[in-house]
């Protein structure tokens, strides 16, 4: 179970421990998932030093997106990952930004209207906004650290003349799952509400349901996946391009392969990027859930395990909206992740496999990121609930 | 009585505890100034006392402290009359003295970089906005927080270029004047449509009838004049004297006191001039700034232009290039303390990656792809009336700040 998941269980539990012992008809208000925390602590990835002090003037809005480049060799690892984020500001005011990750290298991108700064595993950004600005950079991560939080695996195997290609969605994570009684009416509410969300591609709202007496976790953890758009091409030299488009999660599965027949070295050329939740929110036989589900009631259990699951994967979703951090946690985030063969250098690749003597460094890091969103989300947890 | 003393006695021994820091004393660690003492006494003696107000409240805060010693900064004043040869022998002589950095109005950058780099000995530009003197490619070892002459022709681009006006590009034949005119050809080299012509001013020249006579029969419909402070004033009083109420642009040098010596008989000809400089307050307001003016002012008395204003009050000099020199002293020590030791290659490598917070609020720091530690985005416009300046409303930035008074 991750870490944050069991922030959220423990939380749950805590909520419901008095009433629970009881196990009487009492109403108990349960904090649904979303918008945060998300179930992993990155992406956003994180770099290896404290950031500085930030400052956004009030009133700034910045707005994140990101195209996620991933040189692949011919087996499908990551080879080289550069990331062009284009921050949008609107609003007029200064701004001092610092976005953190396994930062090596940082360009100017084209139509930036600023020059991005460097420190260790730091992005920086500090200047004026007249009311529009526009901060665009290419960053180079370290392949080693930034790789395992990509959210797709491709695998490409030679077998005499076919190539085959697996793409595997890689944001799976299980999750503790609570279930118990809420009247249909409200479920069908909020599911309406998750769909509105899901489908306007906006992040999800702080909000709660009415359990009605006892309220139980699953035994087994859920699975649960961002779903994500996949739509390239598998080439071999001399042969027309094999192509495809698929969603892997959302109802559907969450890996799929693809052949093609000739010889010669096979390229793939993919982008994938988070997509709503859209499949398993839809009504059935209805446009609404209220109409649904008054028209044929489904058992509670099961209306509440698909509220529960469809918010989870678009909060995995809106993780994997921010590889490399959004500096307004308000903001409207991004990214496409786009996957291609690149020749491999040989180094690059012998470095990526050696172990490394700070590898410590880093799950101590994760650790206390961990720890920090632990105290950090309990806290809002109890703040909202108390508000 | 006696108890309240006995109070306060105890109170100072516990501040002077807290100040000690209980750090064993290193001795005495030496920040080199070169400055044109004699060439340009206005700067140079900013500068210093910039440097000297900083140095003097770390050293009664308990010094620097580095790894588990605590030193005391020594400020080690060279004049380099303006001469880049006499900077280099300064250079020279600061490393001799062991100096950890040297701060320098600019005179000389791009020959004593080198000397000082062989050492790994930072250089801190904290007047001269000339490019290419910085480049953290090139020159690793220099360091700047001064508004660049780059910054400032591109803002003036910004600003001018949407005015409609037909410019005459004017500089002086100085090197700052020279350097200015490449940036600023730069910067309105996409908007020919914008220039009026250009012309090479004679530095050090009092009448500049002809070449004034000469822009105006060009069209132009404003002047933007790069050069040092008596080329300003002497464009000023060559257009005014025709009665041409053209309006003057200039960079920082437009806020040298020189310019309102020179026409404290003419004040309305000084009324409308503007100049680009870093801006004196942050968005959290004028109150950093005005602290330090304060801290500034109290220590070596406030900057007098020797020019009133038409109610008879006496017109100060904010302490902008005091200010910068200052800052520099704060990023090197945060430096320093990041190091942990005082040997040269770790500071330099730490001086990319610590950030303070500046005289006026603004964070203040470098990092590997940048040694400039003012913004571009931080240049603003301010304009005189009255001998004194306010920062213009009709440019976004400018609009947002407010004046520093200047009166005494």
């Amino acid at each position: 179970m991750s870490p944050r998941a069991s922030v959220l269980i423990a939380f749950a539990a805590l909520a419901l421990a008095l009433p629970a012992a009881a196990a009487s008809e009492r109403r108990q208000q349960v904090v649904l998932p979303g918008p945060v925390p998300y179930p992993t602590p990155v992406p956003p990835l994180v770099g290896k030093t404290a950031l500085p002090q930030l400052y956004i003037a009030p009133g700034l809005h910045i707005g994140s997106n990101q195209r996620v480049n991933v040189g692949v060799g011919p087996a499908g690892r990551p080879d080289r990952i550069r990331v062009r984020q284009r921050l949008l500001i609107r609003g007029k005011g200064d701004y001092q930004l610092a976005i953190s990750g396994p930062i090596d290298d940082v360009s100017a991108a084209p139509g930036t209207q600023s020059s991005p700064g460097l420190r260790s595993d730091q992005l920086l950004w500090a200047g004026f906004s007249p009311g529009r600005k526009v901060l665009a950079a290419d960053a180079f991560l370290r392949v080693r650290d930034a790789a395992p939080y990509l959210p797709l695996r491709l695998h490409i195997e030679r077998d005499g003349d076919r190539a085959v290609l697996a793409v595997a969605n890689a944001t799976v994570v299980p999750q503790q799952v609570y279930t118990g009684k809420v009247q249909l009416p409200e479920l069908a509410r909020l599911l309406d509400e998750t769909r509105r969300a899901s489908l306007g591609g906006v992040r999800l709202k702080g909000t709660f349901a009415n359990f009605i007496g006892e309220v139980r976790t699953l035994k087994q953890p859920v699975r649960i996946a961002a779903p994500l758009r996949v739509q390239g091409e598998l080439t071999l030299p001399g042969q027309a391009p094999v192509s495809f488009d698929r969603t892997l999660g959302d109802g559907h599965p969450l890996s799929f392969q693809v052949e093609a027949r000739g010889q010669g070295v096979p390229k793939v050329h993919l982008q994938a990027r988070p997509e709503p939740v859209v499949r398993e929110l839809r009504p059935p036989g209805a446009s609404t859930w209220a109409a649904a589900l008054s028209r044929s009631p489904q058992p509670v259990e099961k209306v509440v395990h698909r509220l529960m699951t469809t918010r989870l994967q678009i909060v995995r979703a809106d993780q994997f909206q921010s590889f490399l951090a959004d500096p307004d946690a308000d903001g409207r985030a991004r990214s496409v992740y786009e996957y291609e063969t690149v020749a491999v250098k040989p180094h690059r690749e012998a470095a990526a496999s050696e172990p490394q003597d700070d590898s410590g460094s880093d799950a101590l890091l994760v650790a206390l990121a961990v720890i920090g969103s632990v105290v950090v989300a309990g806290g809002g947890l109890v703040a909202w609930a108390h508000s | 009585m006696r108890r309240t003393v006995v109070v306060l006695a105890g109170l100072a021994l516990l501040a002077a505890g807290c100040g000690k820091s209980g750090h064993e004393s290193g001795g005495k660690v030496v920040v080199a100034v070169d400055i044109p003492v004699t060439g340009s006494p206005y700067i140079a003696q900013t500068i210093r006392q910039g440097l000297e107000l900083a140095t003097s409240g770390i050293n009664s805060g308990g010094g620097l402290i580095v790894g588990d010693r605590s030193y005391q900064l020594d400020v080690k004043v060279y004049d380099n009359h303006l001469s880049a040869r006499r900077a280099v022998a300064d250079t020279r002589s600061a490393l001799d003295a062991d100096a950890v950095a040297i701060v320098t109005d600019g005179t000389g950058a791009d020959a004593t970089w080198q000397i000082a780099g062989k050492e790994n000995v930072p250089v801190g530009i904290v007047y001269d906005g000339a490019s290419g003197l910085v480049d953290p490619q090139s020159r690793p070892n220099v360091f700047r927080i001064a508004p660049t002459n780059h910054g400032m022709a591109f803002r003036y681009a910004e600003y001018l270029i949407p005015k409609k006006l037909k410019i005459g590009l004017l500089h002086d034949d100085s090197a700052y004047g020279q350097e200015g005119s490449a940036d600023i050809e730069k910067a309105f080299s996409e908007n020919p449509e914008s220039v009026a012509t250009r012309l090479t001013l004679p530095a050090g020249s009092s009448d500049l009838s002809a070449q004034i006579l000469r822009a105006r029969r060009s069209g132009a419909t404003a002047l933007l004049v790069w050069g040092q402070p008596p080329t300003i004033a002497a464009v000023l009083t060559a257009a005014r004297s025709l009665g041409w109420q053209v309006p003057v642009y200039a960079p920082p040098t437009g806020a040298d006191p020189y310019i309102r010596q020179r026409l404290a008989d003419h004040p309305d000809w000084v009324d409308g001039l503007t100049f680009a400089g870093s801006r004196l307050t942050a968005e959290v307001g004028t109150g950093p700034f005005l602290s330090f003016q304060s801290q500034y002012e109290s220590t070596y008395g406030a900057d007098k232009v020797g020019v009133k204003t038409s109610d008879g009050k006496a017109v100060v000099q904010p302490p902008e290039f005091a200010m910068y020199s200052y800052d520099f002293a704060h990023v090197l020590v945060a430096a320093l303390t990041r190091a942990g030791s005082l040997d040269s290659k770790r500071v330099l490598a730490a001086l990319n990656q610590v950030t303070t917070q500046g005289a006026n609020g603004d964070e203040r720091g470098f990092n590997e792809h940048n040694h400039e530690g003012v913004v571009d985005d931080d240049v603003y416009f301010a304009r005189f009336h009255d001998m004194t300046y306010a920062p213009v409303k009709d440019d976004p930035l400018s609009s947002t700040l407010p004046s520093i008074p200047q009166t005494r």
